[in-house]
């Protein structure tokens, strides 16, 4: 089951701190977002692995786009 | 009113496997800046003679006096590092903080001496004027332990005089008394001077046998007749008189206890005034705190160590402001004024130790579409908009309709700007709500727990903009200043660098500028340097916080002078509609 993982602001993606084919665990940063001079960090919604990785650093995001998807 | 506080809304979750494990690195952060904290602590406790010096002349030292004053847990210290005018000994040479003497809070405040017998030193006027301060506030009976050899009189132009000089606490102490708040005093060593006033303005003066009050000292008394000059001549005259004058100091027991009874007691060890000042603390006015409790005291059901984790000491990262106060207050309970409006900050109560108490705090992180609703662009916890600045209006108000005591979080970038924010009226209603604190008299306390930036500080129950702040905590994430310091170099340099830019000029030396102003931001801010300049009256361990707002509540609540029935309150019966 795959599952979206959402911009929940938008913003610039400042970091992302995994690459396709990693494992990550529930609560895990995974994207960081900077908006508003402050840094919004993503967290991975359950254990799974990344599928694909759909933003790069330094891209502007809109709220609900998908940054990620996480194969659970 | 059992149905309104005995089991209020959960707040908060436990930590999640995930986040306790990505934050590791921040818990050891916060802990250094910890570290460094406690460094400075050390260094002001043991400045001057050690207390084995002090000890075989037969003292004890305030820190051992202290100790044995106060009960154990309950000491809570303000203004150890305060030192604003540079002293190289680190300190202003008083000790004071809260805690409970014979099962009673009250303020108490000790001259270090360890340090110049206790001498008055630069910037200790204006701590005592922050311990008679809180003592007024909270309505606390103030404890001194006076020891005080007088005025360090090579520096006697940087606190004699002026209008917040060394002689102002004496009017504070006869302030106090009128307000019907009791000074009790244990009197040691030598008080010449300054130190005979300090120790002659309290209530009730508990004597050692060895101690002595008076106008003047020994050495004033023997040698006041200015002449112009000294020349050597003069020097062995001084010599041959000091070693001929044989007399007791004035003012020792036999003049004070015997003759003019100002010493209520005197008594023959150190320890007996101590125990002597616990007998009469444990008979002063206070109400049984079932009185006013709403609820039996509970801990927080998460550990308050959980904040090493919940807050991060970066200061770009937001974090969930409800799990900071789910570990703070009472069985992790609050009721929410307002939830939904004005979403950037949390107004509600709460319980500690079983007392009814108003929080406000700043939430953190992206705030939802559409909000400010006076702008096209989006809102962030942090800051302060409208609807934010209205709903502290009215809770602020509505507590001192209560007579709840406030406890104002402070994690806060500032007020929305822009012209938008003009037109949403954000200047009149942040003045607003200074005005609002200033006329809602009750005691407030304020934990900047991590940003303390722009007006905001002022305006969310900062010490700056309001008589009913009793004292200002910060933590190993507190920074306070104007604004961040890149924005302050942006705003010195931006037309510089255009300038320089037009002229084809390098930019490098301005962009040097730039960097050296935000350094020196940053190094202004830090815990250690915001607590000794006095911007925050003590720096608090985040396991250690809890301890003082229960402090706090207990103190406000012991014997307040104003009171609202439980069943007159209306603040809850709002919220519940």
């Amino acid at each position: 089951m795959d599952q979206d993982m959402l911009a929940p602001l938008a913003g610039h993606v400042l970091s992302i701190k995994c690459a396709v084919g990693d494992t990550v665990e529930e609560d895990a940063e995974v994207v960081v977002i900077e908006a508003l001079k402050m840094e919004t960090p993503v967290f991975a919604p359950c254990d799974g692995t990344v599928k694909e990785i759909r933003v790069k650093e330094g891209d502007h995001v809109e709220e609900d786009d998908v940054l990620l998807v996480l194969g659970t | 009113m059992r149905r309104y506080f005995e089991k209020m809304d959960d707040l908060g979750r436990e930590l999640r496997a995930g986040e306790i494990k990505r934050t590791d690195d921040n818990v050891a952060a916060l802990k250094e800046v910890e570290k460094e904290v406690d460094a400075a602590v050390e260094r002001v406790k043991t400045t001057g003679f050690s207390t084995e010096k002090i000890n075989e002349r037969g003292q004890m030292t305030v820190w051992q006096r202290i100790e044995y004053l106060v009960e154990p847990g309950t000491w809570c210290p303000l203004h150890t590092l305060y030192n604003p005018l540079d002293n190289p000994e680190d300190t202003t040479n008083v000790i004071d903080g809260i805690g409970k003497i014979g099962g009673k809070w009250a303020v108490v405040i000790g001259f270090d001496n360890k340090v110049f017998a206790g001498a008055w030193m630069p910037g200790q006027p204006d701590n005592i004027l922050r311990v008679t301060h809180v003592s007024r506030r909270l309505n606390l009976p103030l404890v001194w332990l006076v020891n005080c050899s007088g005025a360090k009189l090579p520096d006697q132009e940087k606190f004699y005089a002026n209008r917040r000089g060394a002689g102002t606490p004496f009017y504070r102490h006869a302030e106090l008394e009128q307000l019907g708040i009791p000074i009790l005093a244990g009197i040691y060593g030598t008080n010449p001077a300054g130190g005979g006033y300090q120790g002659i303005s309290p209530t009730i003066l508990f004597a050692h046998k060895n101690c002595n009050i008076a106008v003047g000292g020994a050495g004033i008394v023997s040698g006041m007749a200015p002449k112009g000059h000294f020349d050597v001549e003069t020097a062995k005259g001084l010599i041959d008189k000091a070693k001929e004058f044989k007399d007791e100091p004035p003012g020792t027991v036999k003049t004070h206890y015997d003759e003019t009874g100002f010493f209520r007691y005197v008594f023959d060890e150190e320890t007996e005034v101590l125990d002597a000042l616990k007998e009469y603390m444990s008979e002063m006015p206070a109400y049984h705190p079932r009185f006013f409790r709403v609820a039996e005291p509970k801990p927080p059901r998460y550990p308050v160590d959980d904040l090493y984790r919940v807050v991060p000491l970066e200061p770009k990262r937001v974090y969930d402001f409800e799990q900071v106060l789910a570990r703070l207050v009472d069985d992790s309970e609050h009721t929410e004024f307002r939830p939904g409006y004005g979403p950037e900050v949390y107004t509600g109560l709460c319980k500690i130790d079983g007392f009814l108490v108003g929080v406000i705090g700043n939430r953190q992180g992206y705030l939802g579409k559409g909000y400010p609703e006076y702008a096209d662009y989006p809102g962030i916890g942090g800051k302060l908009y409208r609807q934010g600045l209205i709903k502290m209006n009215e809770f602020v108000t509505l507590c001192g309709r209560d007579r709840l005591p406030i406890v104002w979080i402070q994690d806060t970038s500032g007020i929305d700007v822009g012209e938008a924010a003009e037109k949403a009226e954000l200047l009149g209603l942040g003045q607003g709500l200074i005005y609002s604190i200033q006329q809602t008299d009750v005691p407030m306390l304020c934990l900047v727990l991590r940003k303390a930036s722009a007006a905001a500080h002022y305006l969310m129950g900062g010490p700056p903009a309001n008589r009913h702040n009793a004292f200002t905590l910060g933590t190993a994430a507190s920074e306070v200043y104007v604004m961040h310091g890149e924005t302050a170099a942006v705003a010195t340099y931006v037309r510089r660098l255009i300038k320089e830019d037009a002229a084809g000029r390098p930019l490098e030396p301005v962009v040097e500028q730039m960097n050296e102003l935000a350094q020196q931001y940053h190094d202004h801010s830090r815990p250690v340097y915001c607590a000794r300049y006095g911007m925050l009256d003590e720096v608090v361990k985040m396991s250690e916080l809890r301890n003082y707002l229960v402090a706090f509540a207990g103190a406000v609540y012991q014997n307040p002078t104003s009171i609202c029935p439980q069943n007159h309150m209306v603040l809850p019966r709002l919220i519940k509609g």
